[in-house]
């Protein structure tokens, strides 16, 4: 007798880990339309691993970026496996977030007490969306260049604290080798680290405040081991894709970056697509205003929810026309701009 | 509980708002001088005259792109004589180019279009596309620019 309580009370430490983690999960998220948040965290550590392996081959200069991502794409053996694997993992996990999102949204998953996991998770997203860019600036080709140079104009435009911003970014008036330089270091050492945060705080947050609780009742089960499994086989399951998705599509390189001359298909990423499709289309200021204004309302939205709630809207129908129309507007622009 | 009177508590309070304020500085000043080391150094730049060519050369083409001290700029015979415009355009920073077949401007970042005299008519662009003066002494033609 003595002897078991000796052992419950010395456990190994693989027991105490499963313990820190250990919490109920509610059934509903068996569907894997609520476990769309740990898909995007699996897709970062593959992009953690494979960008910090590309960091002892990339040249942060802006005559030799170039040459060393072609080296990476067709010199150094298996570079193009893993810049594929960046490449892949980072747009699986921009589409997921989106998914994410959309799906945190239209189950109205932000309610009190779930304000601060929204608020993370914004920033998480928005983060994520600055990770894109810097990355796609180190490529150092036609849509790098002017990528940068058209991003941090835009930055410019903004009131307030945009001039000093982007003048902050460029390192000077002009987009320059270091720029290249300073979009390299948030690219590889500040934004991750604030990513890193951000998805500790998240998790935490979750945590604490705890998953969603959806209408109906239901019933629950174990984090570990039925969740940690499920997580696990959609980790699996995610590798397989991203190493077959390399395999048909494997990392293509533009044109070198050419201050002398714009080329004329330079479009940017598809997460970017509507966005440039936006400000193609609408006149400069209201353009730009429009995004502002968008990106504070959807950062703020819980609070928005809520004054509306109080004053007797049904939140539900409204952001499921919302969510509807939100999509259908991102895939017009989208479409739109690839296709034209 | 006498909090009124309780010199130990608002001693207490008084030194850790002290601490903290302290702290605010401190880290603010921190941070401030490591923003100022980030800032890049401004460099005075003057206006200069800068020799582009001879009356001679530059009648032979009607436009001629060219950059100078990192300022692109096409010259370019207009209405009004010849023209040195800057082909940063005015929207977001893109180079603009000349179409010769439509007598345009074009910025292909987000279609913006300009006419022949640098007027902007279509796209995004909010004004026309900057000049460089251009200063005539004899055969010389020199432009007017900051380097
Ligand atoms: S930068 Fe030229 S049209 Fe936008």
């Amino acid at each position: 007798m003595e002897a078991t309580i000796e052992k419950i009370s010395e456990k190994s430490i693989k027991d105490k880990i499963i313990d820190f983690i250990q919490e109920e999960v509610p059934d509903h998220m068996n569907s894997f339309f609520y476990c769309m948040g740990a898909t995007p965290l699996v897709l970062f550590m593959v992009a953690a691993a494979t960008g910090v392996l590309m960091t002892f081959y990339y040249i942060p200069y802006s005559e030799k970026a170039y040459a060393s991502v072609k080296a990476i794409n067709s010199e150094i053996y298996l570079g193009w496996f893993i810049r594929g694997l960046h490449k892949v993992s980072v747009n699986l996990m921009i589409f997921t977030l989106f998914l994410h999102i959309l799906r945190v949204f239209i189950t109205r998953a932000y309610k009190a007490p779930g304000e601060l996991k929204w608020l993370i998770g914004i920033g998480l997203f928005f983060t994520t969306l600055a990770m894109g860019f810097t990355g796609y600036s180190l490529v150092y080709d036609q849509v790098s260049y002017w990528g940068m140079t058209v991003v941090m104009n835009m930055a410019e435009e903004m009131p307030l604290f945009g001039p000093p911003l982007a003048y902050l970014l460029r390192g000077g008036a002009d987009v320059s080798e270091i720029t290249l330089l300073r979009l390299y270091d948030l690219h590889t050492k500040l934004l991750p680290m604030l990513l890193i945060l951000l998805i500790g705080g998240h998790i935490i947050a979750v945590r604490v405040l705890g998953f969603a609780k959806m209408e109906e009742a239901e019933g629950k089960h174990l984090f570990y081991p039925e969740h940690a499994m499920k997580v696990g086989l959609i980790a699996v399951g995610l590798l397989i894709v991203m190493v077959n998705l390399v395999m048909i599509f494997p990392p293509t390189i533009g044109q070198m970056a050419n201050p002398a001359e714009v080329a004329s298909n330079v479009a940017p990423p598809w997460y970017f697509s509507a966005v440039y499709k936006w400000i193609t289309i609408a006149p400069r200021q209201p353009a730009l205003f429009g995004i502002l204004i968008f990106s504070a309302v959807f950062a703020f939205y819980p609070y928005i929810d809520r004054f509306l709630t109080q004053r007797g809207f049904t939140m539900g129908r409204i952001n499921m026309a919302i969510g509807a129309s939100a999509i259908l507007t991102f895939a017009i622009l989208t479409l739109w701009n690839i296709i034209l | 509980m006498g909090v009124i009177n309780d010199d130990v508590s608002r001693r207490k309070f008084l030194s850790s708002a002290f601490m903290a304020v302290g702290l605010g500085f401190g880290l603010g000043a921190f941070g401030l001088r490591f923003l100022q080391f980030l800032s890049p150094k401004v460099k005075e730049k003057r206006f200069e005259e800068i020799l582009v060519g001879t009356v001679n050369e530059l009648s032979k083409s009607d436009a001629m792109p060219m950059e100078i001290a990192g300022s692109k700029l096409l010259l370019l015979k207009t209405d009004a004589g010849l023209v040195a415009f800057s082909r940063k355009c005015t929207d977001l920073g893109c180079l603009v180019s000349w179409d010769k077949a439509r007598q345009q401007f074009i910025c292909p970042c987000h279609q913006g279009v300009y006419d022949r005299n640098g007027k902007n008519i279509a796209g995004p662009p909010p004004r026309p596309l900057d000049r460089f003066q251009i200063v005539t002494k004899g055969e010389n033609i020199y432009v007017r620019l900051k380097a």
